[in-house]
């Protein structure tokens, strides 16, 4: 996940390193100006923490292969977004400095969209779901689908750097949005899992822990559920509508003229048939076609993922947690 | 030297509940007077460590209702320090008076350096800087690790550690001492240092230990504690060779009060 | 210790080692920066660069082994995310801007490898200070940085005592699961650990300011 140096141009890094420096400066000033000072011990623990649990090993179902967690939606949810953004850019300075792990010029895009968009924009996906979902039930799933959608997201907003970085720069910007997206979804799946497990083991525990820092406090709670359903909706449409709506390299131009004309001649279903009733292999592989599977792909399996995965842990949850439940919806 | 006419810490009718609901102290009474030494001695889950986070406020429990015909409202509060209650607004004077060891050094040192770490206390305080850096050197030299102020802590040995955080809570200069649990993990030589470094302190202390051979060398008195009420208080000798009492509370008989030795006394010469 | 894998050859002793620490900043920014900034074209001068990286690897003590070994570990993301472009297009083009992107990314970091190796994390950390770095964050990367080996030491127990109780094969499910409660039970140790730290930093007079004493 880190971005390593090379891949974003110098104005993009400082142009990233400022919004970065913004928010992180916001955050801090969050955290000095929070009631308890329990605040700081805990988002340097929590940071120390996520450090370690990055280096732990799960062992991934199917493929003889490893994931691990990345932790911007667990440190949010356990203590809180701001706290969450600054112990993830803690933990990515410390990588960065112990380990060169992310490069020293693309810290900022790294903590843009790993602490930033991973924790804060994670925690506002938490915190709506939280809304619709009430009792310990609802922590559970909000961490699921936060993980997930942070994963994703952080990876797209990664392909719009990327493409700031080499304007004109001999790729199809869909199509590695695309790509990296779905590749990212399978990543944000270990991630959603290993997060909702951590947490509903957590819960079930220590319900205490999360339950003061799980509450919607304050500007987050409103701008968190705006936030928070908005993206869920965008990335719903992204993975389902973007394959059928983007043609041609241009997918902006071409969604709009879509709209304008060729929807009224006739409906984007039909055309989409035609183009995937085409391509045998090695000789239709036209870059719509990937960008159309891997979109697809993307969208089908990360939502088919986190249903399963939201059903699977409500079955854990309700499992480990007999009488503790209600009484904690918003 | 007991029960000096200014007691330096007052605890009356404390009783505390965890949130969840859980008794873990009930009416707890007793006074400690200025540079008295009282050993806290008990099984574990007695509320030992519960009793000493209430001496500087990190816990607030309640005054008990005091049973027998309804007197006019009490004070709230249930514990005193140098006759001051032991509420927010005091804490900053508080906590000056009363230094607190926590059982684990990892807990207790969290600043990169040693030097940091002792001198976080006064700086706390509001003292110059000069001033902070004298009192760095010398309390490091009262517990014997001179030259120590830019070591790391994870490169110091357990019983280092607990020194350097005996450090940080004495560059405080505090007249009332929480220890919890202070020998606990260290070797005998290491145990032994720490005994000497307490004793030479003038401090008042409160120590609570299952190290009843610590106790009684270091306290003249000593309170047993057990679910959450005080069952015994007098000299450390009587009550911890009564054997009924230290069998009835998960303790035992002192080896050394077994054998008839000596407390302090080592019948083994020391090279 | 478990973990002196966090600073392993930046405790040397050479030449490169004694460097003030806001110079090696600053040279491994630069040169990082010259291989962003000029266009994959001028070859030659990026060349030089690794020439001079490696040197000055080899100056400071830092073996072969352990450089190919880090390489080995970026190098797979790496690939994969710069065949992203050609692959975007078919592999019909792209190639220049991918191969351009791996030998940038190799290039800055073997640069920022050699400034991590030469240069211990407090040196590094009272650097960030004098170069501007608010204070607050300063003293919250020095505690993540010492209560990284508490945590370390604390995972490394829980790992030893969880392999004493298990035997023989077992399910990837229980695998996983194992794994699962380790994690959060580290969670819930340093949640508790924090708590008890911010007692600590209480009774020593602490009111939430930072105060240094230099």
């Amino acid at each position: 996940m880190h971005i390593a140096d090379g891949f974003l141009s110098p104005e993009v890094c400082v142009a990233t390193g400022v919004v970065a420096a913004g928010a992180l400066a916001y955050s801090l000033r969050q955290l000095e100006q929070t009631v308890s000072s329990r605040t700081i011990p805990l988002t340097g623990m929590l940071a120390a923490l996520i450090f370690a649990g990055q280096m732990v090993k799960f062992p991934l179902p199917f493929v003889p292969a490893y994931g691990h967690l990345l932790g911007g939606v667990l440190a949010a949810i356990v203590a809180g977004p701001w706290a969450g953004c600054v112990a993830i850019s803690l933990v990515l300075l410390l990588q960065m400095a112990l380990f060169a792990d992310g490069g020293w010029l693309s810290y900022g895009a790294n903590v843009l969209n790993m602490g930033v968009v991973g924790s804060i924009g994670g925690y506002a996906v938490f915190a709506a779901v939280r809304r619709l979902v009430p009792g310990h039930r609802g922590i559970v799933f909000g961490s699921v689908v936060a993980a997930w959608v942070s994963v994703v997201a952080a990876s797209a907003l990664f392909c719009i750097e990327f493409a700031l970085s080499h304007p004109g720069g001999g790729f199809s910007l869909p199509t590695v949005v695309a790509l990296m997206t779905s590749f990212h979804s399978l990543i944000g799946v270990g991630e959603a899992l290993i997060t909702g497990g951590i947490i509903s083991y957590v819960v079930a525990q220590r319900p205490d822990l999360i339950d003061a820092a799980a509450r919607p406090a304050g500007a987050v709670a409103g701008v968190g559920r705006l936030v928070g359903i908005g993206s869920v909706a965008a990335l719903l449409i992204a993975a389902f509508v973007a394959p059928f709506a983007t043609e041609g390299a241009d997918g902006l131009e071409a969604v709009a003229k879509q709209a304008a004309f060729d929807s009224l001649e006739h409906p984007p279903r039909v055309l989409v048939l035609d183009d995937y009733s085409v391509p045998l292999p090695g000789v239709g592989l036209s870059h719509q076609f990937w960008q159309r599977l891997s979109v697809s792909v993307a969208g089908v399996f990360g939502t088919g993922c986190i249903l399963g995965m939201t059903w699977m842990f409500g079955r854990l949850v309700k499992r480990t947690l007999p009488a503790t439940e209600g009484g904690h919806g918003g | 030297m007991s029960h000096a006419s200014v007691p330096i810490l007052k605890v009356e009718h404390l009783s505390y509940r965890y949130p969840t609901g859980q008794t873990a102290l009930t009416d707890v009474s007793f006074l400690v007077g200025m540079h008295e030494v009282v050993g806290l001695v008990g099984p574990n889950g007695a509320g030992k460590t519960t009793l000493l986070l209430h001496l500087n406020g990190l816990l607030t429990g309640v005054r008990a209702a005091t049973p027998g015909p309804a007197t006019s409202p009490e004070p709230a509060h249930a514990v005193e320090v140098l006759g001051m209650q032991v509420v927010p607004a005091n804490f900053p004077e508080i906590r000056r008076i009363v230094g607190f060891l926590f059982q684990d050094p990892d807990d207790q040192l969290f600043c990169p350096t040693v030097g940091d770490d002792v001198a976080f206390g006064p700086l706390n305080l509001g003292f110059p800087r000069d001033e902070v850096r004298s009192r760095v050197s010398r309390t490091l030299e009262a517990v014997g690790l001179t030259g120590f102020e830019n070591r790391v802590p994870q490169q110091l040995s357990f019983g280092e550690r607990r020194r350097v955080c005996l450090a940080g809570v004495l560059a405080c200069e505090p007249d009332l001492l929480a220890l919890d649990e202070p020998s606990s993990n260290l070797d005998p030589r290491s145990r032994r240092r720490l005994i000497d470094i307490l004793k030479a302190c003038q401090a008042a202390q409160v120590v609570a230990s299952h190290d009843l051979e610590l106790i009684l060398e270091l306290c003249g008195r000593v309170i047993v504690l057990d679910q959450g009420r005080i069952q015994a208080d007098g000299p450390t000798r009587d009550l911890l060779s009564n054997e009924r009492l230290m069998r009835s509370h998960g303790l035992e008989v002192p080896l050394s009060i077994q054998y008839g030795l000596e407390a302090g006394v080592r019948p083994v010469s020391d090279p | 210790m478990a973990v002196d894998f966090l600073d392993r050859y930046s405790r040397g002793s050479t030449w490169c080692h004694r460097w003030p620490a806001r110079l090696k900043i600053v040279l491994t920014l630069a040169v990082i920066v010259a291989v962003v900034l000029l266009p994959i074209s001028l070859w030659p001068i990026h060349g030089c660069l690794a020439c001079l990286i490696f040197a000055a690897h080899a100056v400071a003590d830092i073996p072969l082994s352990y450089l190919l070994r880090r390489v080995a570990l970026l190098l797979p993301v790496v690939l994969l995310m710069a065949l992203c472009v050609p692959l975007s297009r078919g592999f019909s083009g792209g190639w220049e801007l991918a191969s351009a992107l791996v030998a940038r990314a190799l290039l800055t970091f073997l640069a920022a490898l050699w400034l991590v190796n030469t240069t211990p994390f407090d040196r590094l950390l009272a650097a960030f200070r004098q170069l501007g770095m608010p204070r607050s964050f300063v003293v919250l990367l020095a505690f993540t940085y010492r209560y990284l080996f508490v945590v370390f030491d604390e995972l490394a127990r829980m790992r030893t005592a969880q392999r004493a109780r298990t035997f023989g094969r077992r399910s990837p499910w229980a695998v996983w699961n194992s794994t699962v409660q380790l994690v959060a039970m580290l969670l819930i140790r340093s949640l508790n650990r924090s708590e008890r730290v911010h007692q600590a930093m209480l009774s020593r007079g602490w009111q939430g300011e930072f105060r240094t004493i230099d």
